[in-house]
């Protein structure tokens, strides 16, 4: 059983089911890090996944629906961004509402387009960068085997995360945007004194999250699902922002900790036909990665320490 | 909330009228854009709120409708606005009603053969009990550790949500095809307001026969005068609120923010339980795969509009029970999704919580008045 379950495909899936999350959480990362909380990744990456479907059945291009997606998540953000910033609303209370106008928002232009609730028609997805067979006998074929199921299996987002992370590590740490960026979370007053905008840098903060968590919303439909269904982000939004916290606001942190989800999400479904071996009713694995979430929050947290103004408004003295 | 009580009279009507003033204003609001993408999307406003005021008032069925809805509404709303209060945000009342549901569902069908007297009020107390105990783990991870309630709670509710899947399909089902509890035994149910009226009296005076409106709404509505007078007049309210206002100054006052933020969550969740196990004893009389239907996000909304007023809340959640009601007779004579009201839900809770938008105009207006002096 076990060389059932510990195979290539298995981790090639838990790479799969963490680029979504990855992505949120980096956007989660980057927002907090600016002080400004995003519960609305949830919204954003329905609204980026809905509008990028729906690109994608106009027009039949996958590539176009993804950069509609993104667009789609910068748009319904920078809603976040005038409550946040500007108006100085309760950060918690806005993401809310984004996330309950994203439901309305995309069941009601499901009804409107296609004429019922649900799921939409099929579309054509995103397909893997490489495609290269088995290679080699023996032993070095097996290796191959490995290394081409598990990294070398991918749609193009999946890199492109990971690309992401990196890129935003190092953004965060060696840059002038990334010691600003942190520096509006700590200290905004700091950054204000120093003669740069608080309100500039939060709302690049709110819409990069909103171009990330619309690209995660594109990966979910045009390269995981190859459908939008209605409310099918299923908490993931969330679950990006726990990775964020048990990455403590770093990018890399994040990736790994959506990993750590992800790898969770992969072995239960790796494990759902061993029902014979282990006798649980399948809504119990389901319920997988929610306890992990829970259980990773309740190890880390106290220990991990974000960023001090986060969710606090910035009023110009 | 600010020292209203040594003020002129005059003043402390402007008080009343800025309280009230702001959800009414989001709510005009909020319904003008849900107008606008209604006109946008090739409908007719007019025709659709017209078919969806009729759905809500046209009758003394469509009224028993609209108070069906606002009941688990009301108690939703005092879930989410008792947490408010005390500073957290309770997101997950959904899965507490869901929990409060399935015990109220499960008990009630092993209580058959006793008097309602005993049925109904146990019922309703394991209902609270049970959403009170799907708060504990998330208060005392965030009065223990600080984990963020929000991403907690919803974690608990997605949880809640393949317990109830699990068991209706499974352990509870009922014999048949369709994944559901067996039916409450009539002493488990609440009786609907018109059988408190003869047929006569109901011949004579139509106005009672409410439809399905069932007693719960009392239930509702003296749950939240409870929940004012505690907020008001109990040591517990008053920590409560004082916690919710500034945590460091109550700690400093000698109040455990530890316990109170518990106690809050917790009765937070037994008042989303009591919700869904008043839906189950005076709706569903059973449960069923997402019976909740999103009454503990709804209840968000409600909380919001009514600024976490208990009596507020009552008003609050006839205005989007009367918005539940109606829906499907706008879907049916207007042809528009009832998918609109989740928006107008939203936009509610934007404009009340962007009250900003009119403070924002006003501070401008005053730096632009200062600086034209200099």
């Amino acid at each position: 059983m076990l060389s059932d379950v510990i195979t290539p495909d298995l981790f090639a899936a838990a790479l799969r089911i963490a680029t979504p999350l990855a992505l949120a959480a980096i956007g989660g990362t980057i927002c907090e890090r600016s002080g400004i909380v995003n519960i609305a990744l949830e919204g954003i990456m329905l609204i980026g996944a809905f509008f990028g479907t729906a690109t994608v059945l106009a027009t039949g291009s996958p590539w176009l629906g993804v950069i509609v997606a993104v667009l789609a998540g910068v748009a319904i953000s920078a809603v976040h961004a005038v409550a946040s910033v500007n108006l100085r609303t309760d950060q918690v209370v806005s993401g809310t509402a984004i996330n309950l106008l994203a439901l309305g928002l995309t069941g009601f232009l499901m009804e409107l387009w296609y004429g019922h609730p649900g799921t939409t028609q099929p579309i054509p997805t995103l397909q893997p960068v490489f495609r290269i067979g088995a290679m080699g006998e023996g032993f070095l074929g097996e290796v191959w085997r490995w290394i081409n199921g598990v990294f070398l299996s991918h749609t193009p987002i999946v890199y492109l995360a990971i690309i992401i992370a990196i890129g935003a590590q190092w953004a965060l740490y060696h840059t002038r945007w990334g010691l600003r960026l942190r520096a509006l979370g700590e200290h905004p007053r700091a950054v204000d004194t120093a003669g740069v905008s608080v309100a500039r840098g939060r709302w690049v903060a709110v819409l990069m999250s909103g171009a990330l968590g619309g690209l995660a919303g594109a990966n979910l439909s045009i390269e995981q699902v190859g459908v939008f269904q209605e409310g099918f982000t299923n908490g993931r939004g969330y679950i990006a922002l726990a990775a964020n916290i048990f990455g403590r606001w770093t990018p890399i942190g994040s990736y790994l900790a959506s990993l750590l989800f992800g790898f969770a999400d992969a072995l239960q479904i790796k494990l759902q036909p061993f029902r014979d071996v282990i006798d649980l009713p399948p809504e119990f694995f389901l319920m997988v990665p929610y306890v992990v979430t829970v259980v990773v929050l309740a190890g880390v947290i106290g220990r991990a320490v974000g960023p001090a103004q986060v969710g606090v408004p910035y009023e110009k003295g | 909330m600010s020292g209203s009580r040594d003020v002129v009279p005059a003043r402390a009507w402007m008080s009343v009228v800025q309280k009230v003033g702001t959800p009414i204003m989001s709510t005009v609001l909020a319904i003008g854009v849900g107008s606008l993408i209604i006109w946008i999307s090739g409908y007719d406003p007019v025709e659709a709120f017209a078919a969806l005021f009729k759905g809500a008032f046209g009758g003394p069925r469509q009224i028993g409708e609209t108070i069906l809805r606002s009941t688990p509404l009301i108690l939703a709303g005092l879930a989410v606005g008792y947490g408010f209060r005390a500073g957290l945000f309770n997101i997950g009342a959904e899965g507490q009603l869901m929990m409060g549901g399935l015990l109220a569902a499960w008990l009630g069908v092993e209580l058959a053969g006793l008097t309602p007297l005993i049925t109904i009020p146990t019922l309703l107390l394991v209902g609270a009990l049970a959403g009170a105990a799907w708060a504990f783990v998330p208060a005392i991870l965030k009065a223990r550790i600080g984990a963020h309630e929000v991403i907690t709670t919803m974690m608990f509710s997605h949880i809640a949500r393949y317990v109830v899947s699990w068991l209706t399909a499974g352990p509870l089902k009922a014999p048949g095809q369709i994944p559901q509890t067996v039916n409450l035994s009539a002493n488990a149910q609440i009786p609907r307001i018109q059988s408190l009226f003869s047929a006569t009296t109901l011949e004579a005076l139509p106005f009672f026969g409410l439809g399905r409106a069932h007693l719960g709404v009392f239930i509702a509505i003296i749950a939240a005068v409870g929940v004012w007078l505690v907020l008001r007049y109990t040591t517990l309210g008053y920590e409560n609120r004082a916690v919710g206002l500034s945590p460091w100054a109550a700690e400093t006052a000698g109040i455990s923010v530890q316990w109170t933020t518990v106690k809050a969550l917790c009765i937070s969740g037994a008042l989303a339980g009591l919700a869904g196990a008043v839906e189950v004893m005076g709706l569903h009389h059973r449960i069923f795969d997402q019976f909740s239907a999103g009454v503990g996000f709804t209840g968000i909304a409600v909380a919001l509009l009514a600024k976490n007023h208990p009596i507020g809340i009552i008003a609050a959640a006839l205005l989007f029970g009367a918005l539940s009601a109606g829906s499907g007779t706008m879907q049916l004579e207007a042809g528009v999704s009832q998918k609109i009201i989740l928006i107008i839900q939203a936009l509610v809770i934007f404009f009340v919580a962007a009250e900003g938008i009119v403070n924002w105009f006003i501070r401008k207006r005053q730096k632009e008045a200062t600086s034209g002096a200099e």
